[in-house]
């Protein structure tokens, strides 16, 4: 806007209708090409590229549409491209290649892929009230890790659960307790990254105990595919294990586990 | 006005139908109420063939190892030429038929490792019911081969099986494993191995008990057992208290005893 | 005596089957869209009488014959829908009955005594309603009409206790008083300790609330259809008029929705965390992202339909130019609400993002970010309604402009706080962070409460900038209108879904599973499908009661000549 644009392009810059197609690419390049740049980021599945853009296209259309004067300005181009015969060669070139893109777009809704198709993986599914741990039953609401309460030995059981960690969870979960340890790349999912803010420092220290006692195998439904290489640890690993080597994953990530004291409401997920 | 009532038509359908197309473009998850399996007397072997299949892609979680051809043998399709698991589960063991080599995989999955995986399966009678065991078997055995479970496999299997998922542990008397006093099954049944070391099998994380004989006495390993902080093997005082002091609740007299004299016995 | 009742109801569970069968659609689709359809019917015969009698009042107060007028237009509404929602009641009644007798039968035990004043009620509030309806010619003048706005609130009474009392019905259903167990015997539950269990207040006040919204967006679809088949500018004044006041309402009650909601959830949490977690995260969680796309919707549409109407409003010029700005704000809004936690991918996308978490936008996914979206939007859509306030009048007060720097650093405060929590919240744990809402909300609630009030001492004697152009609205502001209505509907569908669905394969959470083929919960596809149809059955119900009502006698439109006083009614 501040620096003066040639008297064509400044035609352009006003007009609602060009303003309009102007938003909409930019958003595309912002979404598609500008965001996996940023530090840290990603490519945006397409299911969120299409959500993103079909909110931006309402915005755009409201914008063009609130005021009588601007509406009838931005309907004007696309009159005059439908009707108008000195623009025959622009009209047959839209109308041919909105034709191939709707076909194109069948075509590829059609189209058989190799790709397995997408899955709702719930990363976090709901957990049972209560669990069956070798033969006894552990009721996980309200449940805190029972190690805690022994304040003066908390260094003893930090110390097993190190020698938990390293014994059983290093080689997927990696040695910075960030999901990458030496066989995280042949997973899928990959192992839970601890340090992220977004997985045990979301969830109850019984939410975990759940986990690690019941693995992959365990998970329910929403939880599925059932592609979890984690294993039932309660297969392996004692109660107390367990326990200590959550009290570990807390302590070394520096998380406080979410508590019970007041129940939590709101969209979490 | 029919113009204005049809356009008035068109804005409530397309709201109406863009909803519902969003809502069936996600992945559909529907809420399952959870199976309990009950089998009757005279249950067909189609039948358990169906209930098999569901828990071997359901709560059995088989397919997360088998069929990805990388943690464990494939079942449903080919292995290496053998062809699937029905066609060649009554040659794997030399004696034993079908039925007593799937159901062995599934009791004590480490007796017979295929070569070329690891021993990383877990118990499954552990986890899963007599009948969900045997409905299991059954579907594996319509993979290729003959069904010959029946109805009558499963009452015996309830018997002679360690303990079920549920669980018959806790003080109720009946003691671990059903209550058998074969030391291998209680050891199995505890999970002793998760820690210990016994004959070559197990964890290293407690103390090797192959030689467990040598170093007390019965009545050393009973006292142990009921009260694991009694007495802490040298170069093990940091681990002391990891030890369920659990087991003496779990198990009954006569099998507290078995367990004693069984590795009292491994000098 | 308890034992012979218990020996009994066995004997009759034994006797009688535990369910119906329903041909084509079966059984559960049957009671779905019995239950839906009368649910919509009574939200509008609810909702209604609430502002018709708050449009009454304004008459009698405001000395306005106007909105008496259109009070009395939504009473005849009523007639038709009244008789509408009991005929669904009892379709419904009879569906739970015959294919779901045994439930029917334990809900009956406990509820029994409740379930006649149910009835009870609803005749005092039928002969209520047409007193108030036939009477209204009678009672017109003086200490007669007071009388008859006396009625009007005595049937919100009826209205509200006959809504509390079927509550407790599905409320007990959804949480059960803990001492309940599977073998407790119905006959033994006192009445009152199953009525009052953890999430029937909730419930209530929520569906108070949202009653209003809905009869609202519908009496608003109403007008608009009146509108665009006006043959004079006479009718299409009075109907945009109608159109404004039912929209008005039906916003202002959808703001402060949200507070009711956050209210049940947090029971919901509290009751039974699992329960909580299935809702939120478990396999329901896609629904909120559905529920965040139809508010996104509502929010926009609502604004859109406000900033068109500035076209009809002298003086409207001078904000014309920052509603973009508005706009700008509210798509954001709706980009970050909607962003979903756990994002569809196929694996290649999996693979690249490290799971189904994205590593960048997976933190506009966490509910920091989406209460700091939905309260800006909610302080963003205030002040369109100020704006559209303040469009038609220029204040005359000395402290005008003192004033209205203070509303604009309200604003700024309170955009201030909402930001600050909503950023804090990633640097806390859980349970602080769920605290940190409390306050964004609050922030939110006290600039528009304390903006709202200098905006009307503000107002008094303010200069008119020209009479208001009512009528003198593009169509496609009267479709904006519809699109509300629906979605409005739906949205109720799909909440009603959630509250139902989180039961999962219970009647009654917990103490009494339902065994029928039908117990497993559908997916979202199916449940829309529902919804959609109950939708459609709706509307098309209401369109016909509206042509009946449109049969009976003319409508009320404003007589040539007193379209003038126009322009006084800018703000209500």
């Amino acid at each position: 806007m501040s620096a003066p644009l040639p008297p064509a392009l400044r035609r352009y810059a006003g007009h609602p209708f060009w303003q309009a197609v102007a938003i909409l690419v930019l958003a595309y390049v912002l979404v598609v090409w500008v965001v996996p740049l940023l530090p840290g980021s990603a490519i945006v599945p397409k299911s969120v590229v299409l959500q993103y853009m079909v909110t931006v296209l309402v915005g755009v259309l409201i914008y063009v549409s609130d005021s009588e004067a601007r509406w009838t300005r931005f309907k004007e181009p696309i009159n005059a491209m439908l009707v108008e015969p000195r623009l025959r060669v622009v009209r047959s070139g839209v109308l041919t290649a909105v034709t191939a893109v709707v076909g194109l777009v069948a075509y590829g809704q059609v189209k058989t892929t190799v790709a397995a198709p997408p899955n709702l993986r719930s990363i976090h599914p709901a957990p049972p009230t209560e669990i069956t741990f070798r033969g006894k039953s552990i009721t996980l609401t309200g449940l805190e890790n029972p190690l805690r309460q022994h304040a003066d030995s908390l260094p003893t059981y930090l110390a097993e659960g190190k020698q938990v960690y390293y014994r059983n969870c290093l080689p997927c979960h990696g040695d910075h307790l960030d999901g990458l340890g030496h066989y995280a790349s042949g997973f899928n999912p990959l192992p839970a990254n601890f340090q992220d803010n977004g997985t045990i420092a979301q969830l109850t220290e019984s939410f975990v105990f759940w986990r690690v006692a019941k693995g992959g195998p365990g998970l329910p439904r929403e939880g599925t595919p059932w592609n979890s290489a984690m294993p039932k640890w309660e297969d392996f690993l004692t109660e107390r294990e367990i326990w200590s080597v959550i009290l570990f994953l807390y302590d070394q990530t520096g998380w406080k586990p979410r508590t019970w004291e007041k129940a939590e409401s709101g969209g979490a997920k | 006005m029919w113009a204005t009532n049809a356009k008035i038509l068109g804005v409530v359908l397309g709201t109406l139908a863009l909803y519902t197309l969003i809502a069936n473009k996600i992945p559909q998850v529907q809420s399952e109420v959870p199976q309990t399996l009950t089998l009757g007397a005279n249950v067909t072997s189609e039948q358990l063939v169906a209930a098999g299949e569901k828990v071997f892609n359901g709560i059995g979680g088989c397919p997360t190892c088998h069929g990805l051809g990388t943690r464990a043998p494939n079942l449903l399709t080919d292995e290496k030429g053998q062809g699937t698991v029905g066609a060649r589960c009554g040659k794997r063991e030399a004696g034993k038929s079908c039925k007593q080599y799937l159901y062995e995989s599934l009791d004590n999955p480490t007796a017979y490792v295929v070569q070329g995986y690891q021993p990383i399966m877990p118990v499954m009678t552990r986890q899963l019911s007599p009948a969900q065991v045997w409905s299991v078997i059954a579907f594996l055995e319509s993979q290729g081969g003959t069904v010959d479970v029946t109805a009558s496999d499963i009452p015996a299997a309830s018997t002679t099986a360690p303990a079920p998922a549920t669980g018959a542990a806790g003080g109720s008397g009946s003691g671990l494993a059903g209550g058998s006093t074969d030391p291998k099954a209680i050891i199995q049944a505890a999970g002793c191995l998760a820690c210990h070391k016994l004959d070559g099998q197990g964890q290293v994380i407690a103390p090797d008990l192959t030689h467990v004989g040598s170093r007390r006495d019965a009545e050393s390993i009973r006292k142990k057992v009921l009260d694991p902080m009694s007495s802490i093997a040298k170069g093990y005082e940091k681990l002391a208290g990891i030890m369920p002091k659990t087991f003496g609740t779990m198990m009954n007299a006569a099998q507290l005893e078995a367990l004693a004299q069984f590795l009292a016995a491994h000098k | 005596m308890t034992d012979s009742a218990l020996l009994l109801l066995q004997a009759a569970a034994d006797t009688t089957r535990a369910y119906g069968e329903f041909p084509v659609i079966g059984a559960r689709a049957a009671v779905w869209i019995a239950a839906e359809v009368h649910l919509m019917f009574a939200a509008f015969v609810l909702g209604v009488p609430m502002f018709a009698v708050v449009a009454e009042a304004i008459g009698l107060f405001g000395k306005d014959q106007r909105y008496d007028r259109l009070a009395r237009e939504f009473t005849r509404l009523l007639l038709v829908a009244y008789s509408a929602t009991a005929i669904w009641g009892a379709v419904l009644v009879f569906f739970l009955a015959t294919l779901y007798p045994r439930f029917w039968a334990y809900l009956t035990t406990i509820f029994g005594p409740s379930m006649w004043v149910y009835a009870g009620l609803f005749f005092c509030e039928s002969f209520t309603l047409y007193l108030y309806y036939y009477g209204w010619d009678r009672w017109k003048y003086g200490r007669t009409k007071l009388v008859h706005w006396g009625l009007g609130i005595l049937l919100n009474v009826w209205g509200t206790v006959v809504m509390f009392i079927a509550n407790s019905w599905l409320t007990y259903m959804m949480t059960p008083p803990r001492d309940i167990t599977p073998t407790t015997d119905p006959a033994t539950i006192k009445l009152w300790h199953a009525i009052a269990n953890a999430t029937w207040m909730p419930i209530n006040v929520h569906r108070v609330i949202a009653n209003v919204v809905f009869g609202g967006a519908i009496v608003a679809a109403y007008a608009s259809y009146r509108f665009l088949v006006a043959k004079t500018d006479e009718e299409r004044a009075h109907y945009d008029w109608m159109g404004y006041v039912g929209n008005f309402i039906a916003i202002s009650a959808l703001i402060v929705l949200p507070f009711a909601g956050y209210w049940l959830g947090r029971e919901i949490y509290q009751y039974d965390q699992s329960m909580g977690i299935t809702m939120m995260g478990g396999f329901m969680s896609w629904l909120w992202v559905i529920q965040a796309f139809l508010i996104a919707v509502l929010f926009l549409t609502g604004n859109y339909y406000l900033w068109i109407g500035m076209g009809r409003i002298p003086g409207a010029e001078r904000f014309q130019p920052y509603t973009k700005y508005l706009l700008l704000v509210l798509v954001l809004g709706a980009i970050v609400w909607g962003t979903p936690h756990t994002m569809i991918a196929d694996s290649k996308e999996l693979a690249a993002m490290g799971g189904s978490h994205h590593p960048l936008l997976g933190a506009l996914g966490v509910m920091s970010a989406k209460n700091t979206a939905v309260n800006l939007m909610i302080l963003t859509t205030f002040l369109s309604f100020l704006l559209y306030r303040r469009a038609n009048t220029r204040p005359v007060v000395p402290w005008a402009r003192t004033g209205t720097l203070i509303q604009a650093a309200m604003f700024v405060v309170a955009a201030g706080v909402v930001l600050f929590y909503g950023i804090r919240g990633y640097f806390v744990e859980a349970i602080v962070r769920i605290g940190f809402s409390v306050y964004q909300v609050l922030a939110v609630l006290a600039c528009i409460v304390c903006v709202t009030v200098i905006d009307i001492l503000m107002g008094r004697g303010a200069a008119s900038l020209g009479a208001i152009r009512w009528g003198k609205m593009p169509p496609r502001s009267q479709y904006a209108l519809f699109i509300l209505a629906v979605t409005f509907t739906w949205l109720m569908g799909l909440m009603g879904f959630a509250r139902s669905g989180i039961r999962q394969y219970w009647h009654v959470w917990q103490v009494m599973q339902d065994t029928s083929k039908y117990a497993a919960t559908p997916a979202l596809g199916y449940a829309s499908k529902m919804i959609s149809l109950c939708v459609l059955i709706f509307l098309s119900l209401v369109g016909f009661v509206f042509w009946l009502g449109g049969l009976a006698e003319k409508s009320t439109f404003v007589p040539a000549g007193e379209g003038e006083k126009g322009a006084r009614h800018v703000g209500h």
